[in-house]
């Protein structure tokens, strides 16, 4: 059995959701104590649950303490099972991230996977669907794992209401590759795309123009689009392709928050990876470590790692015969190095 | 624990457009909005009227919780401000509800009228919905999810509220000490327990214990305190049953009518009408004749009783607290108190241990008094360090008898401090005072070694006699006068040697020890 204190380093549902599914792709079982301790309200919330019960579902585990406020989980898992599976998640919750939960488990299954997700599919403080379709998924390619997704609705906070599909199709464990990212290559090209659902359109188109203007890269395409969803909500997302690794930088539009903000919150990110020379945005290489560790192995430069990712990595050291290894490169970038143990 | 919540869809808050209602707070989906707190069924009440409301509202919960089970209910009010209409619908839908021991429900009270809010919290406090309270609100920023609170209308789970509660009890306790600082373990339990009583009840008290030990003033802060909680209108009279002896005793209890006797020039009230809606405290009821105790008895019973000398019977309805230092049981069994009266005036008995019994009280019990005799005095009366040491140190040891408890002590306190000079009292005055006890307590002793004594031999016989004749002839006596004949009182006296010689002839032995005092065998027997 694995033990985790839940309150260490960032203290979030971060290392939750990373445990769960190394739990369930490793078959170890699972002790993890003090979940969220330090948080203003402690312990499991409605967002953590549906994680929980989704892995559940999947990997078919025993679970104890799966209830609101709990601090204590313990997860068994049993035999990851492909097929179609539908969930919904409450607006808070993004149905992004139980996707990222349940994603790795069922790449290493045997036969295809069907996922329908409602909830939300654009919320602050999570991969937005963009994200995981447009620089997760492709990167994910590039170890050889083999899963694509399309979105038929938009669901954003408050309301949710967005629906997403993905397809998971079986790898071959012999065939994935220890990625080598450590330079991104040349910026090929750029685009940004606004959307905005039950407010005024010219907010999107404000908010690219505004971002073309002070990215300091050129931006090569431009899309204000009003989408439909059952909510009203606004998302900027800026994306940089380079040559061998995409990055992507959003900013989301709420009430009270101007225009201008939200698409700065955007190119400030998005001008600070450009400069840094980093071949992994932070947020990607949060990401990316369990899929690579899961392959053996690799490395990438990206910007100084965040606590999340420091977490991360210690949670992936309990399950996986890897290391992890950062040295810094400059002011402004890191290397990060996975090896076998 | 499932978590099931019943509430009205709020036809004007709930009611926010149709593009635009993400924006606003709304309390019905509000409710389900919150990050920890899982609802899995939503019991949603409203009129057929609502229904398109009803269902959008339904499609929201379900849209931003899909863990919750939306269950749309119908309930028809003519008018949703009329009490009665509102409160026995509510009510047979509380009764209809299929409650579960595996659920916990939150009745949500933010929407509805005001009256249907009114009712719902009735009914919850009641007990017809096993649940609690859930509020609900739009927070600051007037945005959702907004806050909520849980309200348990169980108030003993609220720490503050139990606290005030605490610390009112404490309150009431500490006053029916005199806002003494007891210490004494056993004694603090009785006096919480005589609050519980004093506060909950109104059935007789019995208070036992020794001369002294504070009977007659805790039935007066027993009182005070049962005023204080608005459970008594009328006066405490007191009166001790020791002072009511012959005829008067009677009138003066139950009173008379004008010329009941001679010497009745007016109608008397007595002390039980006195003591209308308030409390009678009859101090020393071992001493009250069995005429008045039968005649007490159905005062208590009935709350009635027939003054001296009148055929019309009076009403007085007086809680009734005794006082005693006799063991009243054997009085029954000497035929001295009736039975019946006592099983009825003991409802709730305490007894007051004696100063001797809780030593670790005399303390507290002396900065009481000073503290009052300050007041009195209207300047500071204390004690010097090394005198005050000096006194509690005899208060404690085993020559201090405290024959009369509390009594003893403040006497001897106030003793000093109207000796002292300066309102300071010195070591010389806690010598001179402990000399004082130490003779007055000897005196009693003494007393006791020569009461037998006294009656049968002249003041100037007793004197005469060596203390060890004195000692052994009142022992002697006292045996004696607690046996029916010679024959038992020398078996009793002369045991020891019964057995072994068979001797038959102590009777002869101890009666010839009486004559050489003077005293013949029928004086005695």
């Amino acid at each position: 059995m694995i033990r985790i204190d839940g309150s260490q380093g960032e203290g979030g549902g971060q290392i939750l959701r990373t445990a769960l599914a190394l739990s369930a792709c490793t078959g170890k079982a699972l002790l993890i104590e003090n979940i969220r301790a330090k948080r203003k309200k402690p312990g499991l919330m409605r967002q953590h649950l549906s994680c929980v019960h989704a892995t559940q579902r999947i990997c078919a585990a025993k679970v104890e303490g799966d209830a609101i406020s709990s601090q204590t989980l313990r997860f068994e898992p049993g035999q990851i099972k492909s097929g179609d599976y539908h969930f919904a998640v409450g607006s808070a919750g993004s149905a992004m991230l139980v996707l990222q939960t349940v994603l790795p488990q069922l790449l290493l299954a045997e036969g295809q996977s069907q996922l329908v997700l409602e909830g939300g599919t654009h919320n602050p403080m999570s991969p937005t669907f963009h994200y995981i379709n447009e620089v997760f998924m492709p990167v994910l390619a590039k170890i050889g794992f083999a899963c694509s997704c399309e979105i038929e609705q938009w669901g954003f906070y408050p309301a949710g209401g967005g629906r997403v599909r993905v397809t998971v199709n079986p790898s071959i464990a012999d065939s994935l590759k220890k990625l080598d990212l450590c330079s991104p290559g040349r910026l090929t090209s750029s685009s940004v795309l606004a959307a905005v659902a039950k407010i005024p359109w010219e907010i999107a188109e404000d908010e690219c123009n505004t971002i073309v203007n002070a990215a300091r890269f050129e931006v090569t395409q431009k899309k204000a689009i009003s989408v439909d969803s059952p909510g009203p909500g606004n998302v900027a997302m800026l994306r940089l392709d380079f040559e061998h690794c995409p990055a992507m930088f959003t900013g989301f539009g709420e009430l009270g928050v101007s225009r201008k903000k939200v698409a700065a919150s955007v190119y400030r990110e998005a001008n600070h990876f450009y400069k840094s020379s980093a071949a992994i945005d932070p947020h990607l290489a949060d990401q990316i470590l369990l899929p690579m560790a899961l392959a053996g192995g690799g490395s990438f430069t990206t910007m100084e790692p965040t606590e999340h990712t420091r977490t991360n990595m210690k949670v992936i050291e309990l399950f996986l015969p890897v290391s992890h290894e950062f040295s810094q490169i400059d002011a402004k970038l890191w290397k990060i190095q996975i090896s076998a143990a | 624990m499932k978590k099931v919540v019943i509430g009205f869809l709020g036809t004007i808050l709930d009611r926010r457009g149709k593009s635009n209602r993400w924006e606003s707070w709304r309390p019905s989906v509000s409710v389900c909005q919150h990050e920890e707190l899982l609802v899995d069924r939503f019991h949603l009440l409203c009129s057929r009227r609502d229904e398109s409301l009803a269902s959008q509202i339904k499609a929201d919960l379900e849209m931003v919780s899909p863990e919750t089970k939306v269950i749309v209910e119908h309930l028809e009010f003519k008018n949703p401000w009329d009490f009665e209409e509102v409160f026995s619908g509510l009510l047979s839908y509380s009764q209809q509800f299929d409650f579960r021991e595996d659920e916990e429900y939150l009745l949500h009270i933010t929407t509805g009228t005001h009256v249907t809010q009114i009712c719902m919290f009735l009914l919850t406090e009641a007990g017809f919905f096993p649940g609690m309270l859930l509020q609900t609100g739009p927070g600051r920023h007037n945005s959702p999810p907004g806050s909520y609170e849980i309200i348990d209308l169980d108030l003993s789970r609220y720490d503050s509220i139990a606290r005030r509660f605490a610390i009112q009890t404490g309150d009431d306790i500490s006053f029916l000490k005199s806002g003494i600082q007891t210490r004494n373990v056993s004694f603090n339990q009785l006096i919480a327990e005589v609050e519980r009583v004093t506060v909950r009840s109104d059935a007789p008290i019995l208070l036992a214990g020794p001369t002294g030990a504070g009977k007659s003033r805790l039935a007066r802060q027993i009182y005070e305190l049962r005023r204080q909680h608005s459970k008594v209108s009328g006066r405490f009279v007191e009166v001790n049953c020791a002072t009511l002896r012959g005829d008067m005793a009677m009138s003066v209890l139950f009173g008379h009518k004008k010329g009941a006797y001679t010497g009745a020039t007016e109608s008397r009230e007595g002390l039980l009408k006195a003591a209308d809606n308030g409390i009678l405290f009859l101090d020393e009821i071992g001493e009250l004749g069995l005429d008045e105790q039968a005649m007490l008895l159905r005062a208590v019973e009935e709350k009635l009783y027939l003054p001296v000398g009148s055929d019309k019977e009076i009403r007085s309805n007086f809680q009734l607290i005794t006082g005693t230092n006799r063991n009243l049981k054997q009085e029954c069994r000497s035929g001295r108190f009736r039975q019946d009266l006592l099983a009825r005036i003991k409802f709730w008995e305490f007894t007051l241990p004696g100063l001797k019994e809780r030593p670790e009280d005399i303390e507290p019990n002396i900065d009481y008094e000073l503290q009052l005799h300050s007041q009195n005095l209207g300047k500071p009366v204390s004690f010097s360090s090394e005198a005050r040491a000096a006194y509690i140190k005899f208060a404690n040891s085993f020559e201090a008898h405290w024959v009369a408890n509390f009594r003893d002590l403040n006497s001897s306190l106030a003793r000093m401090i109207t000796l002292s000079d300066g309102n300071r009292i010195g070591l010389a005055d806690v010598r001179i005072e402990i000399e004082r006890l130490r003779r007055e307590w000897r005196n009693e002793d003494e007393k006791d070694s020569e009461a037998h004594l006294v009656g049968l031999l002249k003041p100037e016989q007793i004197a005469e006699l060596d203390l060890f004749d004195r000692l052994q002839l009142n022992t002697v006596l006292e045996i004696c006068k607690n046996s029916a004949n010679m024959a038992e009182a020398s078996r009793k006296l002369f045991a020891g040697s019964l057995q072994k010689k068979r001797s038959t002839n102590d009777s002869d032995r101890l009666r010839k020890y009486l004559q050489r005092f003077g005293i013949s065998s029928k004086e005695i027997f």
